[in-house]
């Protein structure tokens, strides 16, 4: 069985806790019946190999169900509620077969769509009898693709014992850091001390009430933090390393954090969704220069940006070409300077925009613009913000004369609906030419 | 001066707190307390706010002001402490502009 490794684990840790969750904790005991439980029902409710989406956040029920699919060869979805306004299209592209739903309450319920999954990474997965993971990633273009994962190969990797921290759960099983998080804490008998939402009182108050000693999360949130001053009202002094990555680590965030924090170790993380986690060493705790790679994985630079050849990569997208070259290297699309075996990474080339580690595609947010009365045209970039990174600018042109008071509110309430609230827009500009080249390109910047 | 800013903040939260659903208290003075502990916003209404505030100076005022540089965040007291603290910050800036 696939999960043997970690049933080995769960024994040895029975009493230890694996998961705290809604101010609960669950042991590894607990996790080991459940995990049993739902093997005897799935063997009875979905067909061995089928595609399988968990729509659900991280809860005991999500935990033991994507070990009991791993173990049943299912390729698994991880649909959050992050990605609420996507969920029909992504179970469209997934072929989803099977639908597992976990509500708050953490009940679950399961249902046939009708559907046959026919694509051909899947039946090469079937024809292996290996688990499969499909996790949703950026494009450039703005659709979202599908990136298909052999789980193992993926699981390999957590075979090696490595030492485990009390760690909070800060992303989300349907992102690579979090599957990583997740799964190298329950390989190791670590807990996972999961978070009801983001705010920096709420992580400081769970570090505080779970004594966690991890962190991982981004340059973003670590600049909330400080602002937020929850450090002078929780005692955060079990926290022993803090791991941050999806973004560009401003120097000045990082400078003020170890001085707010001069015990805490600070290690940068680098990964994507199409080569997995590398194993990565800031060059010191206060540096922006950090040396990544690992077993399993090689790397090279070429013209400036970061290439990764990884041996646990995706097989593949479900709905666009292969981005590897030839010889199976991924182009990151990371620009990225050079010091001997360390790198700096400088940024994407791309324009995607990142507003406080949550990523936003212009086109998405210019096709909702596009609909409102007046709206002749728009274009939406990022703009460089000092506490969220990066914020959402849209530079629209009126058909009518509206003062920007006025189509800022009508955008925000056209907008509530239609688009996550970091997607609305933060600043506007009103403009008087049209913003496209001569060949219909939109210019964004 | 600091007067007309703690309305434009105080109308910008409004506005958030409309889109947002966020649950603001019946009435917003230069007392209330915007980010952190018992703050009524969120990071993200946090950034929102700051973006409509230099806005809402620059048309309404007829200054420039920078609400979140370096600088800014690197006060010994955050300017986002409350509504006055934030209308003091930017009320700071068109002094030093003149």
């Amino acid at each position: 069985m696939h999960t043997d490794f970690l049933v080995d684990v769960f024994e040895e840790s029975a009493d230890n806790d694996a998961l705290v969750w809604n101010d609960l904790q669950f042991s590894y005991q607990w996790l080991l019946d459940e995990l049993r439980v739902w093997q005897a029902k799935l063997h009875d409710e979905v067909p061995q190999g089928a595609v399988v989406a968990i729509e659900a956040d991280f809860s005991p029920k999500s935990i033991a169900l994507l070990l009991a699919l791993i173990d049943h060869s299912c390729v698994v979805v991880p649909l959050t509620s992050s990605v609420e306004e996507q969920k029909p299209e992504f179970r469209k592209i997934a072929e989803i077969e099977t639908t597992v739903a976990i509500d708050a309450e953490d009940r679950v319920s399961i249902h046939q769509t009708g559907i046959n999954a026919t694509h051909e990474l899947y039946k090469k997965l079937r024809a292996l009898g290996h688990p499969g993971l499909v996790l949703f990633s950026s494009g450039s273009t703005g659709k979202s693709k599908a990136a298909v994962h052999d789980f193992a190969p993926m699981l390999d990797k957590f075979k090696v014992r490595r030492h485990t921290m009390r760690t909070i759960t800060f992303l989300l099983f349907d992102h690579i850091g979090g599957v990583n998080t997740l799964l190298y804490n329950l390989s190791n008998g670590g807990c996972v001390i999961t978070v009801t939402d983001r705010r920096p009182d709420t992580v400081a108050r769970a570090i505080q009430d779970y004594q966690a000693q991890l962190l991982p999360t981004s340059p973003t949130f670590l600049n909330l933090l400080l602002l937020s001053g929850v450090q002078n009202k929780y005692d955060l002094s079990s926290l022993e390393l803090v791991t941050y990555g999806t973004e560009v680590m401003p120097e000045s965030t990082l400078n003020r954090f170890r001085d707010a924090f001069p015990d805490v170790r600070m290690l940068q993380t680098y990964g994507l969704s199409e080569v997995g986690i590398l194993r990565s060493k800031s060059r010191e705790s206060g540096s922006l220069w950090v040396k990544v790679g690992g077993e399993g994985f090689e790397t090279r630079i070429v013209d400036g940006m970061l290439e990764i050849k990884a041996r646990s990569a995706m097989l593949g997208y479900l709905n666009a070409p292969s981005p590897f070259t030839e010889d199976g290297w991924f182009i990151t699309g990371d620009a990225v300077e050079v010091d001997g075996e360390y790198i700096k990474i400088l940024g994407r080339k791309s324009e995607l925009i990142n507003v406080g580690g949550e990523k936003v595609y212009p086109a998405e947010v210019e096709s909702i613009l596009q609909l409102m009365d007046g709206v002749e045209d728009v274009s939406v970039s990022g703009e460089a913000h000092p506490i969220a990174g990066q914020i959402v600018s849209a530079k629209v042109k009126l058909a009518h004369d509206e003062s920007l008071g006025d189509f800022r509110k009508r955008m925000r309430a056209f907008c509530r609906d239609k688009l996550h609230r970091y997607k609305v827009p933060q600043k506007v500009v009103l403009v008087s030419e049209t913003m496209h080249g001569e060949r219909f390109k939109k210019m964004r910047r | 001066m600091r007067d007309n800013i703690v309305a434009l903040i105080v109308e910008a939260a409004r506005e958030l707190g409309d889109q947002d659903e966020i649950e603001l208290p019946v009435e917003l003075t230069a007392d209330t307390r915007l980010f952190g502990e018992d703050g009524i916003l969120d990071s993200m209404a946090l950034v929102s706010l700051i973006v409509a505030v230099e806005q809402m100076i620059e048309e309404q005022l007829g200054f420039a002001v920078s609400l979140a540089d370096d600088k800014a965040l690197s006060q010994k007291s955050s300017p986002y402490q409350t509504i006055g603290t934030l209308a003091d910050y930017a009320a700071a800036q068109q002094g030093a502009s003149h």
